[in-house]
Formats: structure tokens, C-alpha cells, sequence
């Protein structure tokens, strides 16, 4: 799995099938892609990893959710909220992904998130959309977020991956697209090969076998 | 009024994008409001003044769209951004770039083999939705809702039909 497109959310919640959305991406040069509530599996030669969401929930809820969930093989999203909430669901084992981080304030990821997140190998969701799709302000507002977190990522090096969140094939877009728009919140190349390959990092790690002391 | 030699005119690239959904009418003109919305949009007045995009030509599924010469990328960018044009949701997919139309052409003449599949409107149904099928690409289907406004748009393969 080197390119990933993180989040994709084919029929019933979009309009594509998860087979087109899958032949789709493998035009647009991915050779995998996570699809929300959808099933793990293989079409068209791409490699289809089933996500899960976990949002607007209290702490406990999420805890006994991600325990549900784990037994599936499923990568985890939980919705990031304040920097409380966020340091809480960091802490949670199965917890893989932390997303819209562009919906939360300046103070939801500051450097104590960023240090936990490297430690415990949860990547950040940098969502794609309000980039193409916003405009003006609140399209600043999310470059500025995204921004923020870039320069975190240089510190501490946490995980983040790169998402569409398509509901339909004509969101999808290349994997030139996506460094071409990367580019705009500081990430070069190399980030953008790191970030699309993270998902397969996140999957590989899972299922290793650790030596325990 | 003379035109000016060559070593005077301002250098040109040209990007070849593909238009999709494949098979849909685009106006030449509402494509280059989109586009120069978009650049304007993205990187401002100044900028995209510099840009100076062009919708050179329609053909097809394919769009040539001409930018001044080393902004390339931010003409790449802006053109990922959008999403409508005239009312009708498209993406536009960079295929190339380069100096001339006539290499976008080549180009383009390779591409358009595989894309020449049009079918007859025939009727199938999709999880319980009856559904017109309007364009066929190989595997790919995309079929309209039968409805009152006949306006959904299911983007399937020929293995999610049911009959």
C-alpha cells in the first residue's frame, strides 16, 4: 500500500459504488483506499480497507465502540473535539486516525496533542475537501489549521495522511492532485509520498508481531 | 495591426485536461468562467492576472487549456478546485502539459480509442432504484435515477447492475 486515499465514502452514503470508486482510484494512480462503513476486500486490483467513524460521542462511548470495532479489522476515525477530548481519545488503544481537525479551534492540537500522537502512532486526517471545495475565508481559515499542523508535524513527528472524503467519483483526485494541492500548506514531495503510504505503515504495525518484555 | 516575432510573444504552455463525467456538453466559455474563478479564487487578482488562463479548445471529453509559461503548477492547482461548471458538477483531471497544441492533440488521439463506447438507453435497476443507463466506459456505468426530475446520478460497474 504506498498510495493511499484515506477516506472515501462510496453508495449508500455517496452516489459511486465502491467498485467504480475502486477502478477510479486505481486511474488516478492509488493502490488503495479506505471506505467507510464498506467491507475489507479487493477490486480491480486495489486493495479496499473498511473504516469506521466515531463521531459526537462521549469518551466512554468511543472506548467501547473501538472494542466492537477492533475485532472487524477496521481503521478507526474518531472526530477530533476539544483539546481535552483530544488528549483522552489519544490515549484509547485501537484509536488509528483523528479527523477534522479543520472544523476545531487553534487550541484542540497544540504541541501536548502532537507529542502524543507521535508516541502512540495516531495519525491526523488532513482533509482534502474544503480545499477544493471552500472558498475565500474559510478556505484560509483551513489552510491556516493545516498549516499549524505541519509546522507540528516537523517537530514531532506524528503520522498524518492525506484524504478526499469523496462521496462520488468526481471527488476523487490524482495523486498528482494531491501534491499539487499539498503544496499549499507546506508539504513537499517526500511528505506526500510519507503521508499516502501511512495507512499501509498503520495496517503493517497492527498486525506485526511485538515482542513483549 | 502586425503581429509580433516570435522571440516578442509572451511563452505559452498549454495543459490537456480530461472532463469528467465522460460524455458530458461543456461551453467553451463557461469553462474558462470556472477555470479563471478558480485561479482568481485561489491565488488572487495579481496572480492570476500572471496565470493569464485560456480555455483553447473542447474536444470531446478533453478541455486544452492555455497558461503563461512557468505557471504551469499554479494553473494545475486551481484546476483541481473545480467542481461545477454551468450548474453540473465535473472534475477536471491534468493529463499533460506542454508548448504546443498539436502534441496535446497526439495526445489526445491515444486517449480517445478506449472512450468512443456510447450506449442506447436501456433500463436496469441498481439496489431497488430503477435507472436509465446514459454512458458506458468499459466496466464503468454511469445511470440516472428514473424519477420525477430524473436527476440522481449513480456512477456503478457492471457488476453492481442487477439485471
Amino acid at each position: 500500500m504506498n498510495f493511499t486515499d484515506a477516506c472515501v465514502f462510496p453508495y449508500p452514503t455517496g452516489d459511486s459504488s465502491i467498485r467504480r470508486m475502486a477502478i477510479e482510484a486505481c486511474d488516478l494512480g492509488f493502490d488503495s483506499i479506505v471506505a467507510i462503513n464498506s467491507t475489507n476486500c479487493k477490486y480491480a486490483g486495489i486493495s479496499v480497507i473498511n473504516g469506521v467513524f466515531l463521531n459526537d460521542t462521549p469518551v466512554q462511548d468511543i472506548i467501547s465502540k473501538v472494542k466492537r470495532a477492533k475485532v472487524t479489522d477496521n481503521l478507526i476515525f474518531v472526530k477530533t473535539r476539544d483539546n481535552r477530548f483530544n488528549r483522552a481519545v489519544i490515549g484509547i488503544r485501537g484509536v488509528h486516525i483523528l479527523y477534522g481537525l479543520h472544523l476545531t479551534d487553534g487550541y484542540a492540537f497544540d504541541h501536548v496533542v502532537a507529542k502524543m500522537a507521535a508516541d502512540s502512532g495516531i495519525a491526523i486526517d488532513l482533509n482534502l475537501s474544503p480545499l477544493i471545495n471552500e472558498r475565500g475565508q474559510s478556505r484560509q481559515h483551513v489552510l491556516n489549521r493545516y498549516i499549524d499542523v505541519v509546522n507540528l508535524y516537523r517537530r514531532f513527528e506524528f503520522p498524518i495522511v492525506l484524504s478526499t472524503h469523496a462521496h462520488s467519483v468526481l471527488e476523487l483526485r490524482s495523486v498528482r492532485d494531491f501534491s499539487a494541492l499539498a503544496t499549499l500548506f507546506g508539504f513537499d514531495i517526500q511528505d506526500v509520498e510519507k503521508a499516502l503510504g501511512n495507512i499501509g505503515r498503520i495496517k503493517s504495525l497492527e498486525s506485526a508481531v511485538r515482542e513483549i518484555k | 495591426m502586425t503581429s509580433r516575432p516570435p522571440t516578442l510573444r509572451e511563452k505559452r504552455r498549454y495543459v490537456l485536461v480530461q472532463i469528467e463525467p465522460v460524455g458530458i456538453l461543456l461551453d467553451q466559455k463557461e469553462l474558462y468562467f470556472a477555470v479563471l474563478e478558480a485561479v482568481t479564487s485561489l491565488w488572487g487578482d495579481a496572480a492570476g492576472a500572471f496565470v493569464h488562463p485560456a480555455v483553447v479548445a473542447i474536444e470531446g471529453s478533453f478541455a486544452v487549456i492555455r497558461c503563461r509559461r512557468g505557471t504551469e503548477r499554479e494553473l494545475a492547482i486551481a484546476l483541481s478546485c473545480i467542481t461545477s461548471c454551468s450548474g453540473q458538477r465535473i472534475v477536471l483531471h491534468t493529463v499533460a502539459t506542454s508548448g504546443t497544441i498539436e502534441s496535446l492533440r497526439e495526445r489526445m488521439a491515444l486517449m480517445k480509442i478506449s472512450d468512443n463506447e456510447d450506449v442506447q438507453p436501456v433500463e436496469c435497476a441498481f439496489k431497488g432504484h430503477l435507472c436509465t443507463v446514459c454512458k458506458c466506459t468499459g466496466q464503468k456505468i454511469d445511470v440516472i435515477e428514473k424519477g420525477f426530475k430524473n436527476t440522481t446520478r449513480f456512477f456503478l460497474t457492471k457488476e453492481d447492475l442487477e439485471n
